[in-house]
């Protein structure tokens, strides 16, 4: 892991590096390469099949990248390449994402549904649980009470005991989001967070994300076809195309950027 | 589920009073109200419930399908019969090893089950009851070949002799102590991450949860409370034959958690008590219907069928239902089927 | 030398067995998207159709009017497949056609329940004794190389390889292969492209039934009819499956005739008591390796 300098500028989060990945010759992502900074909302975007959810992929681990290094500065602020890791270790360094179309346990209630996303700070073994060994319970207890809390900031603390697959999709697109903010991350990922919302919706949504930046002090990495929200809420964006990459920056740059109008010619700015 | 204070006590209490109200049903029989021949039923009955509780934190929790059960069941038996017959052994050892020794065996099919996608499950898992049944025949001097295996009533600690009464009360202490934990278990972190892993398994790695490990987690769970069941049945029936452990039993114990109520402790014994225990104590009491050979197998097959069809909660909710009319408070535990008909439609989309 | 080709010759039929069981199984799953454990059972009950048939009305009609044996089956087994046929059709009508949206295990546990009622139908309908069914072709045999092969073992052989034969012929050739195929790549986008999925269903589901009977037909000269008649050949069935892969229709065909040669020369060579369950044992560590079996692609779900 360490053979390269594993060095990232103190106020980058997440720094992909060339990243390539080919899919049986097709080259979905292609030398990619951009930097996220601490405490941004950064925008990645392209024209249907640019390949933006498979970038999502290479850095949370569910596709290995053929080329490239994705670095990331973890929780304890140690820098690491996250390529080839478990998926399920991604987390625990202060990653976490959304998906497209809203992965939650349909059986369970919206609140145990966040509670998941505390699976990793558990700490009580299976056996204490099993037994119902008092320091178990009052770790059951204070993740309740933190998931909650997080319920409230999300305006849905009504809904908790109801079961999520009952919900309508706008709510449960919070209870995903709720969950990804009980491990403390350090980035989050959003997997086109206004598809299939309405503009209040889409309204609150990008509310919320400001909100969660600065309540609970992360950086988030979006992906989002409705370039309203993009343009009105990220800080800086990346734009690519067929897996290359076109432009990065903010979003009045990005705009004017004639490789970017150019990608984008033939389709209406905010088809969504 | 419940977050109150009160529910914590509340549901000690709920399981303390069906182990009480179990454990008196040898009382009755001296007393001559019910039969004695029902306390065997019954006892049966439990029996099936551990066995099913373990398939439950498999099919129910984690969404696995398997068809070994059998095998794992008469493992545990003839291990039991085994230890405590020919070896000499006390009892308690008995039950340790055919706990431990299935246990290998369910951690390595537990490992296999990773590099597998779903459907080859039920296959692979059949294929191991296949082979165990097949061991049963054939590996004579532990199992005895066709002509079985005799075992005998547990003596606890070495001193106190069971008799059929007692072995029944030592099966309710020892299945309400597993409903108990399978509740705790799956109403944590683990069942939560077990869960998950039904749910989406892409989620569930995303949120933190090893598939490996949770998997394994799983089919150890399961094979353990087969085997502990097998055990259990053979110093219950104080015999066991090869051609016992085959398909249909394990068809059955995944029949009486599909009816009974996936994911619902009570709606283990429930299920156990309408699949195993009716046909027995109701249908072959009910002249000209009840000597109709296979009757109790086509009721379970339809259940199973008309269950997973219409009413995916199980026979469980029914209880909850009428609980809610009571109380008139609908909480997550008792909209299982709302959450169901969703799931439905959701694999819809996934075939694309 | 001699010993090794009686032993091939037999897989062969056992093969047959096996793959007309094994293209039940994939029919159904490649058009429902569900695992049939069904398949089995049904081929018993269908079997049992035939030895009622052949036992009980026309063997007994046969007989009184000097009519030979022969035909009598073969009329029987006529009547069994027509049974057959019209079992897949209720099958698919009262049950299948509602899973559709079933998700998950569901669909699996429902063939299980299926499973069930096949168990407990058949003892109801044909009585708990075990029955004979007599072979096709009741005696003679000729020798190759040294080896001898019965006629019906050669008419067993050629069916399996016949049936199998058309059927390739059936999906790559005619309208109705090309709607099964297509049901079988997408069954939604099948359906929206204006293929009668309905009646590919409906026609998997029959002719599951009629491979199963055939297969029960063929197996139930050597053992008994009962209700474990078609247990093993299930196993061996469903072993093949996974050994070919479930993406392909030849894939689970050519897993059969591996399975019931590899079934023979490890029962003959190694032990014949713990030879299948060797056989067992190393498909299962081969599927650890090789998850998708001989023939098939790995099919990852999009995030």
């Amino acid at each position: 892991m360490s053979e390269n300098n594993l060095s990232m500028a103190t106020e980058e989060v997440l720094r992909i590096e060339h990243l390539s990945i080919n899919f049986g010759g097709l080259k979905a992502v292609d030398d990619l390469s951009f930097e996220i900074r601490d405490r941004e909302i950064f925008g990645l975007i392209g024209p249907n099949g640019a390949g933006k959810t498979t970038v999502f992929n290479c850095i949370t681990q569910f596709y290995r990248p053929t080329e490239g290094r994705v670095l990331f500065r973890t929780k304890e602020g140690r820098v690491e390449d996250l390529v080839g890791q478990p998926v399920h270790s991604i987390i625990r360094k202060g990653l976490v994402r959304t998906f497209q179309n809203v992965e939650l346990v349909n059986e369970l209630s919206v609140l145990d549904n966040v509670l998941v996303g505390a699976h990793i700070d558990f700490k009580s073994s299976g056996l204490a649980q099993a037994l119902r060994l008092p320091g178990a319970r009052r770790e059951e207890k204070k993740m309740r009470e933190k998931a909650q809390e997080v319920l409230e900031f999300m305006g849905i603390a009504a809904l908790q005991n109801e079961v999520a697959g009952g919900q309508p999709y706008g709510v449960r697109k919070k209870v995903e989001m709720a969950r990804t903010l009980m491990c403390g991350p350090k980035l989050i990922i959003l997997d086109e967070p206004a598809a299939g919302l309405n503009d209040v919706e889409t309204q609150q949504l990008a509310e919320s994300i400001h909100q969660v930046r600065e309540k609970y002090e992360c950086t988030v990495l979006l992906v989002e076809h409705d370039m309203r929200l993009v343009m009105n809420i990220c800080d800086r964006i990346c734009a690519i195309s067929f897996g290359k990459f076109l432009a990065c920056g903010t979003p009045s740059q990005i705009q004017s950027d004639p490789h970017v109008q150019e990608a984008y010619l033939g389709e209406k700015e905010d088809e969504a | 589920m419940e977050k109150k204070k009160t529910f914590s006590m509340n549901y000690y209490l709920r399981y303390l009073l069906f182990g009480v109200v179990m454990s008196l049903l040898p009382v009755l029989t001296n007393a001559g109200v019910i039969k004695t021949s029902w306390l065997g039923i019954i006892g049966g009955t439990i029996i099936y419930t551990i066995a099913g509780l373990g398939l439950n934190l498999l099919l129910g929790w984690s969404g696995l399908i398997s068809l070994g059960t059998a095998g794992f069941m008469g493992m545990g038996a003839y291990i039991s019969a085994y230890v405590t017959g020919d070896l000499g052994l006390p009892w308690e050892l008995g039950i340790l090893l055919s706990v431990v020794i299935p246990l290998v065996f369910g951690i390595l099919i537990g490992l296999a089950s990773l590099r597998m996608e779903g459907l080859y499950l039920g296959i692979v898992t059949l294929c191991v009851s296949e082979v165990l049944r097949k061991t049963f025949d054939e590996l004579e001097p532990v199992t005895g070949g066709f002509s079985g295996k005799q075992a005998k009533y547990p003596k606890l600690l070495g001193i106190f002799e069971l008799d059929q009464k007692g072995t029944f009360i030592l099966l309710v202490v020892i299945m309400v102590l597993l409903m108990m934990l399978t509740y705790n278990l799956a109403n944590g972190q683990l069942g939560r991450a077990l869960h998950a892993m039904r749910g989406s398994q892409v989620a569930a790695q995303a949120m933190g949860v090893s598939l490996l490990k949770y998997r394994l987690i799983a089919f150890s769970l399961a094979t353990a409370y087969a085997s502990l069941s097998g055990a259990l049945y053979v110093h219950f029936i104080r015999f066991v034959y090869p051609s016992t452990w085959t398909l249909p039993v394990s068809l059955v114990i995944m029949a009486l958690i599909v009816i009974g109520g996936l994911r619902s402790v009570f709606g283990t014994f429930i299920g156990a008590l309408i699949v195993y225990a009716m046909p027995d104590l109701v249908l072959k009491n009910i002249p000209v219907i009840g000597d109709i050979n296979g009757l109790s197998y086509v009721l379970s097959g339809v259940l199973i069928i008309l269950v997973v069809l219409f009413y995916p909660g199980g026979v469980i909710n029914l209880f909850y239902k009428l609980q809610s009319l009571f109380t008139g408070k609908r909480s997550a535990e008792r909209a299982v089927e709302t959450a169901a008909g969703v799931e439905e439609n959701r694999t819809e989309e996934g075939h694309e | 030398m001699s010993i090794l080709l009686q032993l091939l010759l037999r897989s062969l039929e056992t093969g047959a067995i096996y793959a007309l069981a094994t293209l039940g199984i994939i029919i159904v799953f490649r058009t429902n998207l569900m695992i049939n454990f069904a398949q089995g059972v049904m081929g018993m009950f269908g079997a049992y159709i035939v030895t009622v048939m052949f036992q009980k009305v026309l063997y007994a009609g046969a007989t009184a009017s000097g009519m030979a044996q022969t035909p009598a089956l073969l009329l029987s087994i006529l009547a069994g497949v027509v049974g057959a046929i019209l079992i897949g059709f209720i099958v698919d009508i009262v049950i299948i056609r509602r899973t559709k949206k079933v998700a998950g295990t569901g669909k699996e546990i429902i063939t299980l329940g299926m499973m069930m009622i096949f168990l407990g139908i058949t003892p109801m309908i044909f009585g708990v004794d075990p029955m004979r069914l007599p072979k096709v072709i009741e005696s003679g045999e000729f020798s190759i190389l040294g080896a001898n092969l019965s006629y019906n073992s050669l008419l067993n052989i050629v069916l399996g390889i016949g049936l199998t034969v058309l059927l390739f012929v059936v999906l790559q050739k005619t309208k109705l292969g090309l709607a099964i195929r297509t049901t079988a790549s997408n069954e939604r986008t099948a359906r929206l492209m204006g293929v009668p999925t309905k009646w590919v269903t409906l026609f998997a589901w029959a002719l599951a039934l009629v491979l199963g009977t055939l297969a029960g037909v063929m197996i139930a000269p050597s053992t008994s009819v009962t209700l474990n008649l078609m247990d093993s050949v299930q196993v061996n069935a469903f072993i093949a499956c996974v050994l070919g892969g479930f993406q392909t229709f030849y894939g689970p065909v050519i897993g059969a005739y591996i399975i019931a040669i590899a079934n023979n020369l490890l029962a003959y060579y190694v032990s014949s008591v713990w030879g299948t369950q060797i056989l067992y044992v190393l498909v299962i560590i081969f599927i650890v390796f090789k998850p998708v079996g001989l023939i098939g692609k790995k099919i990852t779900k999009k995030v």
